[in-house]
């Protein structure tokens, strides 16, 4: 460092270096971690999931979504050394009974940090590439998570009907695929639908942060804080009409975008 | 339905389901390239044509076919003259 350089240039120049510090420190902790924890998650699951049919005598797919739910808490705890978590509105899920959740999409780690809510039976409602994935695939099809890209309209509604008759909750994310500018995209209708036609509560989650933990094209993880919100439950009762999965569509992206605006300038102050 | 008022109604129903901007909306544009939809939304566009016309065409193989939303015009249309 420039030993006649003013004050203010020496201060800036010290962040960087402590910050590009950090970053060297977390990815040098993160990727090994996480390689260990699901090496490890790989080598115990026939035992665990054994032992866990066995014992705790709850459906296989039930169990699996307790399992994925658990490696979630796992990367959140890997993590959190470097990466602030915080959780909000968590309250307002009621825990134990059906309903739909929609949340904005930003990042590859979304699906992980769904680990931050209070329930663990979540079935994930995805596009049909991860199940073309074998490493995904075979824990996705023991949890029973859906492919709505795959399944007929009559097929997703049936399989989210079974998940909430059980007591299990529905996860979308409406956008479809990630954001890559952190803009909300445009929803796909289909959470909406399954809302109305099941007349379960639709419950909107935002997530904000998970884009500068790992921004697109890049390949080093980032210190960050990750926040998730939940927001006031949507009752269906006044959805029934023809559109009204249309309005709820709307009403519900409205409330994301403002949350998510909120956040932002939160996080920016 | 006049041939106009069949037009308008596709695409209104369309604008509204797939949250489409209507200057985008001309009978030359690709569905899939111009006005961004994909796999998962042509279900929805079939449910919701039978919704607004009252139709069943969820087993019509010609529907594979369409591209444009020129496409989608002709093809209700054809539809509308033969139930009435």
């Amino acid at each position: 460092m420039n030993r006649n350089a003013d004050p203010q240039t020496r201060v800036r120049g010290w962040r960087r270096f402590k910050d590009a510090g950090v970053v060297v420190l977390m990815n040098l902790w993160c990727y090994p971690a996480l390689i260990l924890w699901t090496l490890l998650g790989l080598v115990l699951f026939p035992v665990v999931f054994g032992l866990g049919l066995v014992f705790l005598r709850m459906p296989a797919d039930r169990l699996m979504r307790l399992l994925v739910w658990i490696y979630g808490r796992g990367w959140v705890v890997l993590m959190s050394p470097f990466v602030r978590f915080r959780r909000e509105g968590m309250g307002l899920i009621e825990v134990g009974k059906p309903c739909v959740f929609v949340v904005n999409h930003l990042s590859f780690f979304d699906t992980y940090c769904m680990a931050l809510l209070p329930g663990y039976d979540i079935t994930f409602a995805v596009r049909s590439w991860p199940f073309k994935m074998f490493w995904y695939s075979i824990f996705m099809r023991l949890a029973r998570y859906l492919d709505v890209e795959g399944s007929s309209w009559q097929e997703t509604l049936s399989n989210c009907q079974s998940t909430f008759a059980a007591g299990g909750t529905v996860l979308f994310f409406p956008e479809g695929h990630r954001s890559r500018d952190g803009e909300l995209q445009r929803f796909y209708t289909g959470a909406f639908k399954v809302a109305v036609a099941a007349q379960v509560p639709l419950v909107p989650l935002c997530i904000e942060g998970t884009d500068h933990l790992l921004p697109p094209g890049r390949k080093w993880f980032r210190p960050c804080t990750i926040r998730l919100r939940a927001l006031e439950p949507i009752r269906i009762r006044d959805y029934s009409d023809t559109d009204g999965h249309i309005l709820l569509r709307k009403q519900v992206k409205e409330h994301i975008a403002a949350a998510l605006a909120s956040m932002r300038t939160q996080n920016s102050q | 339905m006049t041939e106009e008022e069949v037009i308008e109604l596709i695409d209104s129903s369309l604008a509204e389901e797939f949250e489409l901007e209507r200057a985008d909306m001309t009978p030359e544009a690709n569905i899939y390239e111009d006005l961004g939809l994909d796999s998962l939304d042509t279900v929805d566009m079939v449910i919701v044509l039978e919704g607004a016309f009252k139709f069943k065409i969820r087993e019509e193989e010609s529907i594979r076919a369409i591209r444009t939303l020129g496409d989608i015009h002709r093809f209700v249309l054809e539809k509308v003259a033969q139930n009435t």
